[in-house]
């Protein structure tokens, strides 16, 4: 039995058998070639190389592509088509007389070399394309299918890194978790991975050298840690959790159906937050009443060019049309100008959190803000969308943001595109001014979502991701209670629905707290929601109500906290 | 054969999409075309070469057209330059 650490980036836990996914390894047997051969090797690759090509244009034309996997595909052609490329393949051929194959693995490992040896992160990532054409045109001499189609449903995938297709493809194969050598818990793979309910671990260096095939393996995405050949006392005990595990899951898709209320029938809707469409599907399987939160940044970071109105424009519609009745909030771009770097090249902010971030970023962008607003108007054909603005301080931005959307609207109409008329606008409740003055901004909005993960930061002046303080971050301090029961009490009294979908909606112990306090919606990851319903059934409203009434009367955390765990 | 310098004026220099755009208009034309930055020079019908490059904004490159339309491929070249491919 061996233990290995890492972290967790999606939880859950899975026993199954080590199934090792190479990248890039093609087995070349055939390295060297005779005088002889030269000419048929040559012509081998003329052929390969328009096969590939043909390939390519099918899969265009198949699939549905945004712009930028049809200008990635255009890009891996235009590699195939390359003069250098073809010279300097014919060139290994007939000069060093290597195999066909094992020029080509020559030449992209050159050239790969070549960029990964380059400063600017935005030429060397360029690398990923020449692995890519070189791993299509090796597969295709050598007739190897990636062996991803021999894959078990008692697998657990064990990896350098894993891309989100994969994520997504495997799933559909059963594979009950991921294992990967490095890989961030804001990777689109570990997004996925969460709102699948698959555990995913990462952080193991020298992993693929430390394990083998078939061997047993369990994965505990809880403790971020997985067990190779584990004793058969640590089995049982792990057989006994997942049992527990599975039964819970059951449990919870009998729910699936049932209206979100309380005992005494107190509504709650509850509504999901996404990050990327290919969410959706999960969305649909937890039947969430809405996306609650659709944070669009991440269609704009990890690209190194801006996504153009038609393909932001694709998303929406698609996201809003399969959701359709229910209502889609989208968030505009919600991001640091730190992630956008590659594009919008900002200053370096010595303080970024209080920097030029969420709608200040979008007004010191308007071109790029009006193309984001434009894209929304046009995907509400359903009418079912809705705009919510991050990072709003005063009501002056909001209605700033609104002429912005006025003029956008103006331009559609000029331009005779098809766009709907109306759309509901909320903003998000993150800044204390913004909490304090929410009797004023509830009379410019439709809605209002609170942010408790920003608001707590900005309310106690706490950065969570700084080690040295993060001990004072919580989110059941009495001033950021204050801070929410002054939001929702503002929101109702102009008569509009608030929003948690913060980190604080997805925490089970403070559901109750939330609830008491009149919160009206909740959102969560797709992956939580059945859980959430779940607490919701058992609760009375008339009970939270009073826990609510007692906890704003309290003067401390630690007695907060008390009465919490005594629910 | 011309030779002609310019400068990368385009913020993000010539990352993947201008490098798509440079060997396209190229090879429609039948005149050579290399591209100089320092002391290393790729074949501009390359995409590998040219992306190889790396050039960042701000650099200089020698433009070295040679053929029979090489009039009407350096004036293509130049007009992709100057529009900063299309960018801000």
């Amino acid at each position: 039995m061996q233990i290995f650490r890492g972290n967790s980036i999606s939880k859950g836990i899975a026993i199954g058998k080590v199934k090792i996914i190479k990248r890039h390894k093609y087995n070349i047997s055939r390295k060297r070639i005779n005088k002889k051969e030269i000419e048929t090797e040559l012509i081998k690759f003329e052929k390969h190389i328009e096969e590939v090509i043909d390939d390519i244009d099918d899969l265009i034309k198949k699939k549905e592509h945004t712009k930028e996997s049809i200008d990635i595909l255009d890009t891996h052609k235009m590699i195939l088509k390359d003069p250098d490329f073809s010279n300097n393949i014919k060139n290994l051929i007939q000069s060093d007389l290597l195999s066909l194959e094992k020029a080509i693995e020559e030449h992209f490992t050159q050239v790969i070399g070549i960029f990964n040896r380059m400063n600017n992160s935005l030429f060397s990532s360029r690398s990923s394309d020449y692995r890519d054409v070189a791993e299509r045109l090796l597969g295709h001499i050598l007739n190897q299918k990636k062996n991803d189609d021999k894959i078990d449903d008692i697998d657990i995938v064990f990896s350098e890194t894993i891309n989100p297709s994969e994520v997504t493809r495997f799933f559909t194969m059963n594979v009950k978790g991921f294992c990967v050598e490095s890989g961030s818990k804001h990777s689109h793979s570990a997004i996925i991975a969460r709102s699948m309910n698959i555990p995913m671990l990462t952080n193991f260096p020298n992993l693929l050298n430390s394990i083998k095939n078939d061997e047993i393996v369990i994965l505990d995405g809880n403790e971020g840690l997985f067990i190779i050949t584990p004793d058969e006392q640590t089995l049982d005990r792990y057989k006994q959790l997942l049992q527990e595990q599975i039964h819970y899951q059951n449990e919870l898709t009998k729910i699936v159906d049932l209206k979100t209320q309380t005992l005494d029938k107190h509504i709650i809707k509850l509504m999901s937050n996404i990050e990327i469409p290919e969410e959706i599907d999960q969305v649909k399987k937890s039947k969430s009443e809405g996306i609650g939160l659709f944070r669009t940044e991440f269609l704009f970071i990890d690209r190194d060019t801006l996504p153009e109105e038609e393909e932001q424009f694709k998303i929406y519609k698609k996201i809003a049309e399969s959701m359709y009745p229910e209502p889609v909030i989208i968030r505009t771009i919600d991001a640091g100008g730190d992630k956008l770097s590659n594009i919008l090249n900002p200053i370096m902010e010595i303080n970024p959190n209080l920097g030029l971030r969420g709608i200040r970023l979008s007004f010191a962008h308007k071109a790029l803000f009006k193309i984001q607003i434009r894209a929304i108007l046009r995907a509400n054909i359903g009418g079912n969308i809705k705009i919510m603005f991050p990072m709003i301080s005063c009501v002056k931005e909001i209605r700033k943001a609104k002429a912005i959307i006025k003029q956008c609207r103006e331009e559609l109409v000029t331009e005779n595109k098809e766009h709907c008329e109306y759309i509901k606008i909320g903003a998000m409740i993150e800044i204390p001014s913004a909490a304090l003055t929410s009797d004023i901004i509830s009379k410019e909005c439709d809605f209002l979502s609170i942010g408790t993960n920003d608001l707590t930061q900005y309310t106690l002046a706490v950065d969570r991701d700084n080690e040295m303080v993060d001990k004072y971050y919580c989110s059941i301090h009495p001033a950021v209670i204050q801070l929410i029961k002054t939001t929702i009490k503002n929101a109702h009294d102009n008569g509009i629905l608030v929003a948690v979908c913060g980190e604080m909606a997805s925490t089970n112990e403070l559901i109750p707290l939330l609830i008491g306090l009149g919160i009206d919606e909740l959102s969560v990851s797709p992956g939580k929601l059945l859980e959430l319903k779940q607490i919701i059934l058992d609760l009375s409203y008339k009970k939270s109500k009073s826990l609510a009434y007692q906890i704003l009367k309290m003067d401390t955390i630690e007695q907060i906290k008390k009465k919490l765990k005594h629910v | 054969m011309i030779k002609r310098t310019v400068k990368i004026i385009n913020s993000l220099g010539l990352h993947a999409r201008p490098c798509t755009m440079l060997v396209k208009t190229s090879t429609r034309f039948r005149s050579d075309f290399k591209l100089r930055k320092d002391d290393i020079t790729v074949n501009g019908k390359s995409i590998m070469g040219v992306m190889t490059l790396a050039a960042e904004m701000g650099s200089e490159l020698e433009l070295i057209v040679d053929g029979v339309d090489e009039e009407s491929l350096l004036l293509e070249i130049l007009e992709l330059f100057q529009s900063k491919f299309g960018e801000e």
